[in-house]
C-alpha cells in the first residue's frame, strides 16, 4: 500500500497495544535500533521514516504540507488509524514529541500515552522562556547544513571509513542512514527549530514521559521542567547521558524508566 | 628499551606536529589528546583541551546542533564518519573552517573517538561562492519566470481587448452603413454620390477588418474559428465568391478555374472568406496587368483552392513564417493592406476543416497560396 511506502512503515511483535516510535530531526527509524526491539517482545512495533527522511518516499514530499509540525501529524495519524486497531504509546524523539502530541489532540481516543525522548516544545528563547537558542543559532544550523550537503551527491549520506568494532552493522545501513534531500533537509530544520508548541502542552491529557537527559544542549534540564509543568498528566525522568540521543548512546536506561512509566500507567 | 623509547619518541613528535590536527576524545567529547598542530590553529594549549574541554564545545551553535543531530548519531551507528565541515571557534573568538574525520574505537576497554581534522578555509570560500552563485541563478530564473507569465498576460490582455473593441465598433459602423443606403435613395448629385461610394467602400473594408479581428481573437483566445460544414458543391460555391470578388476590384483580371467534380463537406462561408483573403493579397502583391488565377480542385478524398498571381518570389526563408499572425512576405508597405490577419485566418480556417494551408513562391512560376482539406 502507498502509506507503507510512503513513511517506509515498518511492524514487528505482537500484543493488543500498539507502540509506534518516530525519529528526529536528523536521521530515520534505524536510530531506534537498540531500543525498540525489546518492545517488540510486549507490543505490536511500527516504525516509520518521516517523508523526506530515510528511505521515506520523497516524491511524496510537499512543500506546503510540511512547512509547519501538522504536516507531519497528519501523516502520523494516517498511519496509525492504517496499520493499529487497539491503543497506541507513541514514542517520539526530539521534534516527533511534538508531532506526536499534536496527533493525540486531534484525536485522543487512539493514543493511551505518549513518551517524549528529548523533546522540546520551542527552541528559541521567548522573554522568560528558555528554550537554549536564538535566531541567529538557527541560522547558523542552516549554514552549517548547506555546508555540509554541498559536497554530498544529492542523495548520499557522508563517506564511511568503514566500522570493524560494528560487524553487526549492515550495509544497506551505513547507506542509507542520514540520507537526506539538501533541500528537505533545510526545511525540515527551519520547520523543527522554529515550531512552537507551547500554547498545546496543557490540552494534552495522555499520561506523558517526559525522558530528559542531564546533559543536552538540543533540549536543555530547563525545557524538561517547563514541559513537566505544562503538561498536565506527565512524569518527568532525568538520566544521566551526554547528547540529544539517548536511545543509542544509553539505551539501557531509556527502557528503565519507560518501564517503570509504563508499569505506573498499567500499561 | 632504548630503542623503543626513540621510536615511541619519534611517533609522538611526528604525531605532534603532523600537517593536519589530531585529536583524541572519550565518548562524552572531553578532549584526552590534541596535538600541537591543532592547538596552534585554535590557538589554545593542550593543556586547555585535555579534560577540560570537550570537542563540541569549539564548535559555533550551528555546528553544535549538527554534532547532536547527524555527527554523533552517525558516529555511534557506522563507527566513523569522514568529510564533514565544521567551524571551529578560535580562542580569539574567529570561526576556522575544518573538514573532520573521526572513529569511535575501543582503547583498553575505554570507548574513544579519534578526530582528524583539515583546515578547509579555501573549500569553504568556494562553497560559499558556488551557493552564492546558485541562489543567484535561481533568482534570476524566477525573475525570467515571473516576467514570462506578466508578458503572456498582457498579451492574452490584449487579444481579448482586440475582441472587445472589434466587436463594440460593429454598431457604429452598421449606423454609417445603413446612413450612407439612406442618403443614396435621396437623389443626391454626381459629386455626393461618389463621396457616398467612397464611404461606403471604406465601410466594407472596415467590416472585413473587425470580421478579421474577431477571428484572430476567437482563433486565439477561445476554441479556434467555428465552421459549420455543409454539403456543398464546391465549384458553385467558388465561382459565387469569385464574381463578388471580380467586382470589388474593377480593371483586374480574375479567371476560375475548375478540375474534378462532385460535392464535398465544408463550410461556403468560411471558403468564401479564405478565398477573398487570398484574392487580396494576390491583388495587392500581383503585377497589376497580369491574371489573378483562383482554381478549384475536387480530387478523391481531398479538395483544394489555389490563388495564383505573378508577383515577385516570396524568399524562402519567409515562407514558414507567412500564416503567423501579423506577418508579412516582404518589406512592401501599402495603404490597402489590412493588419495582416489574412494569412493566419486563411490557415485557421483549413485547420478547422481538418486542413493545411501551404504556399509555394519561386521567380520563375509566380505565388501560389492554397488550402487543402478533406474532402468529407
Amino acid at each position: 500500500m502507498t502509506l507503507q511506502l510512503r513513511n517506509n512503515v515498518r511492524v514487528s511483535g505482537n500484543g493488543a497495544t500498539t507502540m509506534v516510535f518516530a525519529h528526529g530531526f536528523g536521521c530515520d527509524q534505524n536510530m531506534w535500533r537498540l531500543l525498540a526491539p525489546a518492545y517488540a517482545k510486549r507490543y505490536r512495533t511500527i516504525l516509520f521514516d518521516l517523508v523526506g527522511s530515510g528511505d521515506s518516499d520523497a516524491t511524496a514530499y510537499d512543500v506546503g504540507k510540511y512547512s509547519s509540525l501538522q504536516g507531519y501529524a497528519g501523516d502520523v495519524l494516517e498511519i496509525v488509524r492504517a496499520f493499529c486497531d487497539g491503543p497506541v504509546i507513541f514514542v517520539g524523539h526530539s521534534v516527533s514529541a511534538m508531532i506526536g502530541m499534536l496527533a493525540n489532540l486531534q484525536e485522543p481516543s487512539r493514543f493511551a500515552a505518549q513518551i517524549m525522548i528529548g523533546p522540546s516544545p520551542c527552541y528559541i528563547n521567548d522573554g522568560d522562556y528558555v528554550g537554549g537558542f536564538t535566531r541567529a543559532d538557527i541560522e547558523s544550523l542552516l549554514v552549517t547544513l548547506e555546508g555540509n550537503y554541498l559536497g554530498w551527491s544529492s542523495n548520499m549520506a557522508p563517506a564511511i571509513m568503514g566500522a570493524p568494532d560494528q560487524p553487526e552493522l549492515g550495509k544497506e545501513l551505513t547507506n542509507s542512514f542520514c540520507r537526506t534531500d539538501p533541500e528537505i533537509a533545510k526545511q525540515f530544520a527551519r520547520v523543527t527549530f522554529l515550531a512552537d508548541t507551547r500554547a498545546e502542552l496543557p490540552l494534552l491529557t495522555a499520561p506523558t514521559l517526559i525522558v530528559q537527559c542531564n546533559d543536552d544542549i538540543i533540549a536543555p534540564i530547563a525545557v524538561g521542567a517547563y514541559l513537566h509543568r505544562q503538561l498536565p498528566h506527565s512524569t518527568l525522568s532525568i538520566i544521566d547521558n551526554v547528547g540529544h540521543c539517548p536511545h543509542l548512546s544509553a539505551p539501557g536506561p531509556v527502557a528503565t524508566v519507560m518501564d517503570s512509566f509504563l508499569a505506573q500507567e498499567g500499561l | 628499551m632504548a630503542n623503543d623509547g626513540s621510536d615511541q619518541t619519534v611517533a609522538l613528535s611526528l604525531l605532534d606536529q603532523a600537517a593536519c590536527g589530531l585529536m583524541q576524545t572519550v565518548a562524552d567529547g572531553t578532549f584526552t589528546r590534541a596535538n600541537r598542530t591543532f592547538c596552534s590553529w585554535i590557538g589554545l594549549p593542550a593543556e586547555a583541551l585535555v579534560g577540560r574541554r570537550r570537542f563540541q564545545d569549539l564548535l559555533t551553535m550551528g555546528g553544535r546542533i549538527f554534532h547532536q543531530t547527524h555527527w554523533a548519531p552517525l558516529l555511534q551507528m557506522q563507527g566513523s564518519i569522514s568529510e564533514i565541515k565544521l567551524e571551529i571557534v578560535h580562542a580569539d573568538g574567529s570561526a576556522i573552517p575544518m573538514v573532520l574525520n573521526a572513529i569511535r574505537r575501543q582503547d583498553d576497554g575505554v570507548l574513544v573517538h579519534e578526530l582528524a581534522a583539515f583546515i578547509a578555509r579555501d573549500r569553504d570560500k568556494y562553497e560559499r561562492e558556488l551557493i552564492q552563485s546558485r541562489k543567484r541563478l535561481e533568482d534570476l530564473v524566477a525573475e525570467s519566470a515571473r516576467l514570462q507569465a506578466e508578458a503572456k498576460d498582457r498579451a492574452l490582455f490584449a487579444e481579448q481587448m482586440i475582441g472587445i473593441v472589434s466587436h463594440d465598433l460593429r454598431n457604429p459602423l452598421s449606423s454609417i452603413q445603413m446612413g450612407t443606403h439612406l442618403l443614396a435613395q435621396s437623389e443626391p448629385s454626381h459629386g455626393q454620390q461618389r463621396v457616398l461610394a467612397r464611404v461606403q467602400r471604406a465601410a466594407d473594408r472596415a467590416n472585413r477588418l473587425i470580421a478579421d479581428l474577431l477571428d484572430f481573437t476567437q482563433a486565439r483566445v477561445g476554441n479556434g474559428l467555428a465552421v459549420e460544414r455543409t454539403k456543398i458543391d464546391l465549384h458553385a460555391a467558388i465561382r459565387e465568391t469569385v464574381e463578388e470578388l471580380a467586382d470589388v476590384y474593377p480593371g483586374r483580371r480574375l479567371e476560375h478555374r475548375v478540375l474534378g467534380e462532385g460535392t464535398c463537406l465544408a463550410d461556403p462561408n468560411r471558403l468564401a472568406q479564405a478565398v477573398g483573403n487570398l484574392v487580396s493579397n494576390a491583388m495587392v502583391y500581383g503585377s497589376p496587368d497580369k491574371v489573378v488565377k483562383v482554381t478549384s480542385t475536387v480530387a478523391e478524398g481531398s479538395l483544394s483552392i489555389e490563388v495564383h498571381n505573378d508577383g515577385p518570389a516570396i524568399p524562402p526563408h519567409a515562407q514558414p513564417g507567412l500564416f503567423q499572425p501579423m506577418a508579412r512576405g516582404t518589406n512592401a508597405t501599402n495603404a490597402g493592406r489590412s493588419v495582416g490577419l489574412g494569412l493566419f485566418i486563411v490557415s485557421e480556417i483549413a485547420k478547422s476543416h481538418g486542413g493545411k494551408a501551404h504556399v509555394k513562391s519561386t521567380a520563375e512560376e509566380g505565388t501560389t497560396f492554397a488550402v487543402t482539406l478533406p474532402r468529407e
